[in-house]
């Protein structure tokens, strides 16, 4: 474009005033020229005419002179005569020749002039020559002859009137030629006009096509930037196709819109940038926004972004995102500073471009592994001079200045961005953990809600069995007294048969000692005759002395077991204390029971735990007895499988005055077992589990009973626990007593608080511990007790109406409370004062003198007052009156007309005792 | 020293989580209940509250019973559902939901309500007292939910001790209720028996929010401090439960601590009473 030939707005300019003056300069010389020529011809005219009618005149002057001349010499003789006459005869020659070339154009004046000249030449001839020859011969005749005849008058006359026609000819001529220049002076006039129309014309053109060339332009321009103004859009360029200062203009005005696209761009991409980062809540994400929209604006190929953390020495640098074309990841993923290109970019906290890039250049300290990019960019991002992050891109082209500098803007905001998300992040994070922390505040708060109530709800189970406890012994109470005097009967009754028992057992023991003496003779004897000593006796009669003797045997343990039952029974067995040897008492259980064992086949197994104390303190023959009694009963009963005896210390609980601890020792059989109706029935005196029982394995049944009673005796227990068919556990369970003055009813005591301890713990704590959610319903089974309730309780009815009054009243006094009454606020007041143990305030609002809202207020203005529950009974009202009832301290409000189930549901539950 | 006894404590720690997590998951193969995404923190107290009460030496003791022992399975899930609410709990919720979202719903042909979690039901009740004071209650279906179906029995019954009755008298009024609160039971000594009106307004049906699903499209959802329960995963999981069954420009009512603030799904939602924690879907 440049090379076009500039025609600038000045050459336009001059061009056209340059054409202007031409044209004028062409037509003042046209005209001018026109002029002169007319000059010429009016000059001529004037001249040649002038001349001419001179000449003509000069010549008839000349040729009257000759005449008057000729005349006068002739008449006179006189010689002065002849002078005019020769000299107009000299003169008038010249001036015909004068004539002739002035005629010279025009051939029929020529012709004209000539017959004049010829006409004069012809009167010299004939007149003027001869006469003047005649005067000179002084030939008078000749004078007078030629008088009277005068021969040159003819050519004279004749000459006059040549003259005359030449001049009217002449004029004719000049008229002509007048016209004619007046017909040139009109077309001169034309041309000038005409010249001056076309310069204006010319000039209007060219103002025209130069000021339209300019504003055409300039308006071109103008749109393009109120364009670019209006529709903001700075892509659009100006484009002049004159070549021009407004070129220039255009050129300039493109140029400025350049550098302002840059700015713009630069402006619009920081912002871009910017704006992406706003809302952006971590830090990965922020680095990964920034980085992409970075290197996609810079057209990088690869990045790395990475972020400080840690502080000071201990400051590493971590990648927390990459841009890359195609690579998975690039980069190394941490840097210290000073550590490689990037680590000394973060170090002298500058931004450096590497342009050129060695073959051989080895990236990894870059960053960026084993690319090879023509350019990389390392930005450090700098927050309070100090560096927080490093910005790594690489493009395979070189960077521009724009793309710098849009990174150096970018970088100058964004330490302050990143310092912002970290803050934020930190902030965030407080925040989720304070939240967090709300949370588990309350969850905890709930668990200890629900840990409380569930206390509660044991607390209240606890009160309920104790209020009913207390009802029930309440009503025992009553009854007690009733039944006082039937029990003193009884006693006196229970006396006579206790007496009567004992009576019956010192009998029996009598009687077994009494038996016992005559058994003794027969044992001792049927033993000797059965031993046979003298031999004296078949084999037969050893064989009966030998039945005789352990049928004696038998009677005779049934016997003892019938007095040591009656024994106990009559209060007569005592116990002796003192000390078993548990560690060898196995043993000697192993002795004794080992061959039954061998001979029935059964495994007989004996487990005794380590921590049993060595010394059992108890009454060791009774002792020995029960576990002698259980034990044979093992055997009695098992026909397969084993017999096992295991002792151990009982762990816990059961701490007694006297009593050391507890020793529990229980006998497992895979024998027949016992039903578990018959439980109970086995420890009875003379009961086994059935007749059939007893025809099978023999027995008294009387062992179950006696080790029964023998372990209450030593404040033990025996519990059995058996499944039919599938064999027994007797556990017997013994305090190891240290207190001589021991007696079984304390121990019995002891023994009731062990037992619960002992035998049902997990049930015991099971039902203890089942949490409320299951239990509930059924242990709050409502109860149709309303009476106990109301029961007793004083209300106190405050209402100016007294049919109200005595229905209340009437109502609740059915339910068993006392009722006081007041008809208004004041009186209810002095109730309040004068009696005491009010229950429950009913407070009616619609009152005289003083009404419910004072009256409430003034009560709970009392401190005794400030829990008494008070329900108002509001007429069926606004929502204002219940909002004043409760400012004004009621507990509840019910709306009249009362629904007495209503109120009652209302009574219980502000009457319930907390 | 001092590393030595913080080494023991961080084994000991370590392996506590261990037992805690086998636990969770055997009480999760075993029950269908999941805890394992609950706060450890509030799981590990229930359990250790539990071990204590039944002199149980460690989790893994815990974990054999529970595996062999049903009652004590039910025993274990029930202590782990927590059970704390009462009538018009944080009255300033009920409020605010009378006084600024029931006008926006009063036109709706339709309510549905789901309130999630709602353990024996006092506020499924309390709301659908609220319905029947705004006169909404015959075109408003309230559905009560909660995983223990133990709990729902309980709740089914409406019977809440007297005792808690004058607690819930004082909610019901800041709550800003119309009658007197006593219109809506009855009692005898020891509970109040919520009227039929209100109790058949309510569906009870087990549902958990850890492992089922959305089941139908609500106007309103209630699940106040269910989420302090719940890890944060596990919040945002219950959140997305939430939104899927919310109906555009629903409300969802959070507990008096909890909060959206920090939910992934936060922007989802308009602040419509942060102060109650009520949220509108957008």
């Amino acid at each position: 474009m440049k090379n076009r030939i500039r025609f600038g707005i000045r050459e336009k300019i001059v061009t056209g005033y340059v054409v202007i003056i031409v044209c004028l300069i062409v037509a003042i010389l046209a005209v001018n020229n026109q002029l002169e020529t007319m000059q010429k011809e009016r000059n001529f005219i004037i001249n040649h005419d002038i001349t001419v009618r001179d000449l003509t005149s000069q010549i008839e002057k000349d040729l009257l002179k000759m005449e008057t001349g000729q005349r006068g010499y002739v008449i006179t003789g006189d010689e002065n005569y002849l002078q005019p006459y020769n000299e107009a005869r000299a003169q008038w020659y010249k001036d015909f020749e004068k004539l002739n070339e002035l005629m010279a154009d025009n051939p029929k004046q020529q012709r004209d002039i000539s017959a004049i000249n010829q006409n004069i030449e012809k009167w010299i001839g004939v007149a003027a020559e001869p006469s003047i020859k005649l005067r000179q011969q002084n030939d008078s005749e000749g004078i007078q002859r030629f008088f009277k005849e005068d021969p040159g008058k003819k050519e004279i006359e004749q000459v006059l009137q040549q003259f005359d026609s030449f001049r009217d000819d002449e004029k004719a001529l000049t008229e002509k030629r007048a016209e004619k220049l007046n017909e040139q002076n009109n077309y001169l006039d034309i041309g000038l006009y005409s010249l001056l129309a076309f310069v204006i014309i010319t000039s209007f053109t060219l103002a025209y096509f130069i000021s339209g060339s300019i504003i055409k332009t300039i308006r071109a321009v103008v749109g393009t930037i109120r364009a670019m103004a209006t529709g903001g859009d700075l892509t659009e360029r100006i484009h002049v196709k004159s070549n021009d200062e407004i070129r220039d203009l255009g050129e300039a005005t493109n140029e400025l819109l350049d550098t302002f696209e840059d700015r713009d761009w630069l402006q619009r991409s920081v912002t871009d940038v910017v704006s992406k980062n706003q809302g952006i809540a971590s830090v990965e994400n922020l680095a990964e926004t920034v980085l992409s929209s970075v290197a996609q604006m810079t057209q990088s190929s690869l990045g790395a972004f990475y972020i400080r953390e840690g502080k000071d020495s201990s400051a590493v640098f971590v990648k927390k995102a990459s841009f890359a074309g195609s690579a998975d990841d690039i980069g190394r993923n941490s840097f210290i500073l000073g550590q490689g290109m990037i680590g000394q970019c973060a170090l002298e906290k500058r931004l450096h471009v590497i342009s050129k890039i060695e073959d051989d250049y080895e990236l990894i300290s870059s960053g960026l592994g084993e690319v090879k990019p023509r350019s990389i960019l390392i930005a450090p991002v700098l927050h309070e001079d100090e560096v927080i992050a490093v910005i790594e891109l690489a493009s395979l082209k070189e960077y521009s200045k724009l793309q710098l500098n849009f990174i150096k803007e970018v970088v100058e905001t964004f330490g302050m961005t990143i310092n912002r998300v970290i803050d934020r992040m930190e902030i965030s994070r407080l925040l989720t953990e304070s939240q967090a922390m709300t949370e588990e505040l309350q969850a905890q708060s709930e668990e200890l809600q629900t840990q409380s109530e569930e206390l509660q709800m044991q607390s209240e189970e606890l009160q309920m069995i104790n209020e009913q406890l207390e009802s029930r012994s309440h009503e025992a109470e009553e009854k007690s007294k009733d039944l006082e005097i039937a029990k003193q009967e009884l006693e006196e009754k229970a006396k006579q048969l206790t007496l009567g028992s004992k009576y019956k057992s010192e009998f029996l023991a009598n009687m077994s000692h009494e038996l016992r003496t005559p058994l003794n003779s027969i044992l001792i004897l049927s033993e000797m005759l059965a031993e046979n000593g003298s031999q004296s006796l078949s084999e037969e009669d050893k064989e009966f002395a030998r039945v005789i003797h352990s049928s004696g045997q038998d009677l005779l343990n049934l016997i003892n077991d019938i007095l040591d039952l009656s024994k106990v029974e009559a209060g007569k067995l005592e116990v002796m204390l003192s000390e078993v040897n548990m560690s060898e008492f196995p043993a000697s259980l192993e002795r004794n029971f080992a061959h039954v064992a061998n001979q029935k086949g059964i495994d007989f197994k004996i487990h005794s735990d380590h921590d049993v104390p060595v010394l059992f303190q108890t009454d060791e023959k009774r002792f020995q007895q029960i576990v002698k009694n259980l034990l044979s009963n093992a055997f009695k009963f098992t026909e397969k499988g084993s017999v096992s005896v295991s002792i151990k210390k009982v762990a816990s609980g059961m701490k007694h005055a006297g009593i050391d601890y507890w020793l529990e020792l229980s006998i497992t059989d895979t024998g027949i077992g016992i039903p578990k109706d018959k439980h109970d029935l086995i420890f009875e005196a003379f009961q086994q589990a059935d007749g059939a029982t007893i025809r099978k394995f023999g027995g008294t049944g009387l062992g179950l009973s006696i080790s029964s009673e023998f372990t209450k005796l030593l404040g033990g227990h025996l519990k059995l626990d058996s499944e039919e068919g599938k064999g027994s556990t007797f556990t017997l369970i013994l305090p190891s007593i240290t207190d001589e003055s021991f007696a079984a009813e304390t121990f019995q005591g002891a023994y009731a608080e062990a037992a619960v301890a002992l035998e049902t713990p997990v049930q015991e704590i099971g039902t203890s511990e089942q949490p409320a959610a299951i239990e509930m319903p059924a242990a709050y089974e409502p109860q149709d007790s309303e009476g106990s309730v109301f029961y007793g309780k004083t209300v106190l009815i405050t209402d100016d109406d007294n049919r109200n009054i005595f229905a209340l009243r009437t109502a609740l006094e059915q339910k068993g409370m006392k009722i006081l009454t007041a008809n208004n606020g004041i009186e209810c007041l002095e109730v309040l004062d004068n009696k005491k143990g009010i229950d429950l305030i009913l407070m009616d609002i619609m009152m005289p003198e003083m009404d419910g809202y004072d009256t409430m207020k003034r009560i709970r203005a009392q401190h005794e007052f400030k829990e008494i529950p008070i329900i108002a009974l509001t007429a069926k009202a606004m929502k204002n009156d219940r909002e004043k009832c409760l400012e004004a301290g009621a507990s509840d409000y019910i709306s009249k007309p009362l629904k007495l189930e209503q109120l009652f549901s209302c009574m219980h539950v502000w009457m319930q005792s907390k | 020293m001092m590393d030595q006894w913080k080494l023991e404590e961080e084994e000991t720690s370590y392996k506590e989580k261990l037992e805690m997590d086998l636990l969770l998951e055997g009480l999760y193969r075993v029950s269908g209940f999941d805890f394992r995404e609950y706060m450890q923190s509030s799981v590990h107290r229930r359990i250790k509250n539990r071990m204590q009460l039944e002199h149980i030496p460690t989790i893994t003791r815990v974990l054999e019973k529970v595996l062999h022992d049903p009652a004590f399975m039910t025993k274990i899930l029930n202590d782990l559902s927590i059970n704390v609410t009462e009538m018009f709990r944080d009255p300033e919720f009920f409020k605010v939901f009378r006084e600024r979202v029931i006008p926006m719903l009063r036109d709706y042909p339709e309510i549905r309500i789901w309130h999630a979690g709602c353990a024996t039901g006092e506020e499924a009740y309390s709301m659908a007292i609220l319905m029947e004071e705004e006169g909404l209650s015959h075109k408003t279906r309230l559905y009560a939910t909660d995983m223990n179906e133990a709990v729902l029995m309980k709740a089914s019954k409406g019977i809440f001790p007297l005792t808690k009755m004058r607690n819930y008298t004082k909610n019901y009024m800041q709550a800003g209720g119309t009658q007197a609160f006593s219109e809506y039971y009855t009692a005898d000594g020891q509970f109040a028996y919520l009227k039929p009106s209100i109790l058949k307004q309510i569906s009870f049906a087990q549902h958990n929010l850890v492992t089922d699903h959305s089941f139908n499209e609500f106007h309103v959802i209630l699940c106040r401090n269910v989420l302090i329960y719940f890890t944060v995963g596990l919040q945002n999981k219950v959140h997305d439960l939430f939104y899927e069954s919310l109906s555009p420009k629903g409300f969802l009512g959070l507990g008096d601590k909890e909060s959206m603030q920090f939910a992934d799904c936060a922007e989802k939602y308009n602040d419509f009473a942060e102060c109650v924690k009520i949220y509108q879907k957008k």
